[in-house]
């Protein structure tokens, strides 16, 4: 008995030690030989997706990340919370944003075939940009160049003009929210410049907004207006927590399906 | 030359610069038993290590059966079985498998054999229980089986009758004289208890600091160094005469002591008497090796 | 040569080496496979779906998050870029990198113990391999057979590698029986690309290819059995020059361990590229991660790993055959 045991444990090491040696070799040779074979592309395949439910993508910078929440959960997670209480239906909720992300790089994310794909899902989709393009880390406002924002701004309504119509050919039919900038610097010196800064780019945003169906442009700057040091986080620019809950609650007045 | 199953010539073993040891030189005989006698630190198990390739002598040969162990060391291993101090086998086998196991690494083995040395040590009932169960007697017996598998001519044990009750001991001796007279082995035993090799050996080198201070029989040694032990009255008259007679006398309390002269003795007892001597008592007495040892080392203690 | 070898495997499985190490492995396997189950279960939840593609896009966003983090050390950026670039390929090709299923399980898991877990169990029988015989005292009879001292070591290493390779399989077995308990058997079949590399810090996905998950698999364990080897060889010599078999198992220990720290924090020492155990991460040249150190590629690794393990074999015969045995 205990001797068959000992020869069955010596006969198994035996096998898979060869086993093993083939699999090195194995490795070995298709490490070695990679060149030789290549991926064919893909074929996009139709993906079937349970379409029950509510599908909502969010797309853009740290705002829609929640940079700056304690919770992490940004105006997004607020309104998913906040929609949960309000439906029965199940909520999907897809979450795309890049903090430090701008209006460029955005446009190039929505080219992507899986965020198509999201897009293409989605019943509502939640838009955050702009902040990164026009403070560039509070850049701008130190310089305070009147003719260099102008170029950013027209900069920006080209690539907005881009995502949007990207989006639109995807799906026709989701209701699209663009989140508008608030002045975070509105209780600094200069803020009547800033502010108008902030109010002419908000214009642009809903100038292009206004070309698509179903976009639609929610201001966020009057939210801030007043009390802005109550609502921002630490680095005084980034909302905090009852920040984030302001501009939830604004979105969640508008959604529809 | 062809009853020599072991000859040792200058061995030496320099470790560091310490000379652990000089010069040994011995024999052993085809059917004998050899003590090796000496205190503990002299080099005995040092000397047996290397005699079984555990160490490799820094000069010197070794020859067993004529194959040198560092030339032919596998040759030379075929002829011989040991146990090195303790005989350590693996205790999570049985006594029978330890066997197999070292049967194994012998040329030509067969179950026949295990079985028949586990008949010559007695070992028959326990012999398929784990060794960790085994008392040191049964263990000693098991190391013993094992140094027998290969039927080899040398057979060497360092301190077999260690750690063993006195039944024990003398079962081991009968064993060990049983293998030296009925099948022929010669068999190196090392002891540092002189009444142990008086009792099993043949012949008995003596060792000390790693030297060989003295290689004889056991009995040519014994007979030389025997001695008389007389009681006599008047004590006085009787010393005198006495010393007149014989070189060496020694008193001791009431007793006196000389030699034991074979061909004298008869003589001196009648003079003693003749003078009105009264010999109370006249005692032949063998000195134990303690005795000798401490002659031979110029009166160094053992250990 | 046969006996001998028959000899020290029923040592090895009488002892019971290779069970303990068995039910170690079976414990943890147990555990991480729990873990892996709750952290699947947790992303369900989180993301509200069991669509992969929005798990892995997901994925993809927050490591991008992380990227434009600013106190991210470079060494670690350019990790995450490349693993950015290749989940954008795998998602690009609309392949699952992680098809549900007990072969996955095996195939991650067998990368993420290739550096240490492994090798601890390997190590666990290797290191007194030959310290026990000295230990039990058992070395003076086994070296005054009539068989010479290499042939004895000999058969000693060979027992290593069969149970190397033995334990190896056990962890195979073991993983895809107990993953497979929850996460299901099926997915042998699941396409897995390989032949990425990486050069100065980019993804080259030119020589990327298809190959089925076994074949993966097989390929892994190849890898994984070699860098056992190494690891068991180099534990064999500790066997040899050390008498202690715990004094051979903390030096390894030590070198293991300090190998999964270096190679977090190597990169600007690059002569520790030729130390053995920055080298064990094997399985990451078939999935195309950044080395830890520039220059390191699966030829480089094979080479440093298989001079090791030269160097240590030739030390043990020496030592061993030459040694006065006390």
């Amino acid at each position: 008995m205990k001797g068959k045991w000992v020869l069955f444990v010596t006969i198994t090491s035996v096998f898979s030690c060869l086993l093993w040696m083939f699999g090195m070799g194995w490795a070995l040779f298709d490490y070695f030989n990679c060149s030789a074979k290549s991926v064919a592309e893909a074929p996009a395949e139709t993906v079937e997706t349970d379409r029950n439910g509510i599908h909502i993508v969010a797309l853009g910078d740290s705002l829609t990340r929640g940079t700056g929440d304690a919770s992490g959960k940004g105006y997004v997670g607020y309104l998913m919370e906040d929609l949960e209480k309000r439906s029965d239906q199940k909520m999907q909720i897809t979450n795309l944003g890049i903090k430090g992300q701008t209006s460029v790089q955005l446009a190039e994310q929505v080219k992507q075939q899986e965020v198509q794909r999201q897009i293409k899902l989605a019943d509502t989709i939640l838009i955050t940009i702009g902040g990164n393009d026009l403070f560039r880390g509070g850049q701008t406002l130190a310089e305070l160049d009147l003719q260099k924002v102008e170029g950013l701004k027209e900069e920006y309504s080209k690539n907005v003009d881009g995502i949007l119509s990207s989006i639109r050919s995807q799906n026709t039919e989701a209701n699209v929210f663009l989140i508008g900038l608030y002045n975070p610097f509105i209780d600094m010196e200069d803020a009547n410049t800033t502010s108008q800064i902030v109010r002419d780019w908000n214009e642009r945003s809903a100038d292009i907004s206004a070309k698509y169906p179903k976009a639609v442009f929610v201001p966020t700057f009057d939210l801030f207006q007043l009390k802005v040091e109550d609502y921002l986080y630490t680095d005084n620019f980034h909302p905090n927590s009852e920040g984030y809950q302001l501009i939830a609650e604004r979105v969640a007045a508008l959604l529809t399906w | 030359m062809s009853d020599v199953t072991l000859s040792v010539k200058g061995l030496r073993k320099v470790i560091g610069k310490r000379e652990i040891i000089k010069t040994i030189d011995f024999e052993l005989k085809k059917g004998e038993v050899f003590g090796f006698l000496g205190p503990n630190g002299a080099g005995k198990t040092t000397t047996i290590r290397m005699l079984v390739g555990l160490i490799a002598p820094t000069s010197g040969s070794i020859k067993i059966c004529g194959y040198d162990v560092s030339k032919d060391f596998t040759k030379a291993m075929q002829n011989i079985g040991c146990i090195v101090e303790n005989p350590e086998l693996y205790p999570y086998l049985s006594g029978w498998e330890n066997l197999q196991h070292f049967a194994r690494m012998l040329p030509k083995m067969d179950e026949e054999r295990i079985t028949e040395v586990v008949n010559l040590v007695g070992l028959q009932e326990r012999i398929h229980d784990r060794v960790k169960t085994y008392s040191l007697g049964m263990r000693q017996r098991l190391g013993i089986a094992q140094a027998l598998l290969g039927k080899p001519q040398v057979l060497i044990l360092d301190e077999p009758t260690n750690g063993l009750d006195p039944s024990g001991i003398r079962e081991m001796r009968q064993f060990i004289r049983f293998l030296a007279e009925k099948e022929g082995m010669s068999v190196l035993v090392s002891s540092h208890l002189l009444s142990e090799i008086q009792l099993m050996c043949d012949r008995v080198a003596i060792i000390a600091k790693g030297k060989v201070i003295h290689t004889e029989s056991v009995s040519a040694l014994l007979s030389q160094q025997e001695r008389l032990i007389w009681r006599l009255v008047p004590h006085q008259t009787g010393v005198n005469m006495l010393k007149e007679l014989t070189d060496f006398v020694k008193e001791e309390g009431e007793s006196v002591i000389t030699f034991y002269d074979d061909s004298k003795v008869g003589e001196w007892n009648k003079k003693l008497i003749e003078a009105g001597v009264t010999v109370k008592e006249m005692n032949r007495k063998l000195p134990s090796l303690e005795d000798l040892f401490i002659e031979m080392t110029g009166g160094e203690a053992i250990d | 040569m046969i006996n001998l070898v028959q000899n020290e495997m029923i040592k090895l499985v009488r002892k019971k080496r290779l069970l303990v190490v068995t039910i170690i492995m079976a414990v943890l396997i147990s555990m991480f496979t729990y873990a892996q189950f709750r952290e699947s279960e947790r992303v369900q939840e989180r993301l509200g779906t069991t669509d992969w593609r929005t798990t892995l896009q997901q994925q993809i966003i927050d490591i991008q998050n992380r990227l434009s983090g600013s106190q991210i050390s470079d060494e670690w950026r350019k990790q995450l870029e490349i693993r950015v670039s290749q989940q954008q390929y795998y998602l690009d090709h609309d392949i699952n990198p992680a098809e549900p299923g007990a072969p996955t399980f095996v195939r991650g898991f067998i990368e993420n113990s290739i550096q240490l877990l492994l090798p601890l169990m390997i190590m666990i029988v290797a290191a007194d391999l030959v310290s026990s015989e000295h230990s039990t005292g058992t070395v003076k009879i086994l070296l005054t057979r009539p068989v010479q001292r290499w042939k004895i070591l000999l058969s000693k290493y060979l027992t290593l590698v069969l149970s190397v390779s033995f334990l190896l399989l056990m962890f195979g077995i073991l993983s895809y029986v107990i993953s497979g308990i929850v996460f299901g058997f099926k997915g042998w079949n699941a396409p897995v690309l390989t032949g990425f590399t990486v050069e100065a810090g980019e993804l080259n996905t030119a020589g990327t290819h298809l190959i089925p998950q076994w074949q993966y698999i097989l390929m892994e364990f190849g890898l994984a059995w070699f860098v056992s080897l190494v690891v068991g060889t180099l534990s064999f010599m500790l066997s040899v020059l050390i008498r202690s078999t715990a004094a051979g198992m903390g030096v390894m220990l030590a070198c293991l361990i300090s190998g999964t720290i270096l190679s977090s924090m190597v990169s600007s020492w690059e002569s520790a590229k030729y130390l053995f155990m920055i080298n064990l991460r094997m399985s990451d040249y078939l999935q195309g991660m950044a080395p830890p150190i520039e220059g390191m590629s699966l030829g480089f690794s094979l080479s440093v790993l298989a001079i090791w393990a030269a160097a240590a074999l030739v030390i043990s015969f020496v030592s061993f055959t030459k040694k006065d045995v006390y």
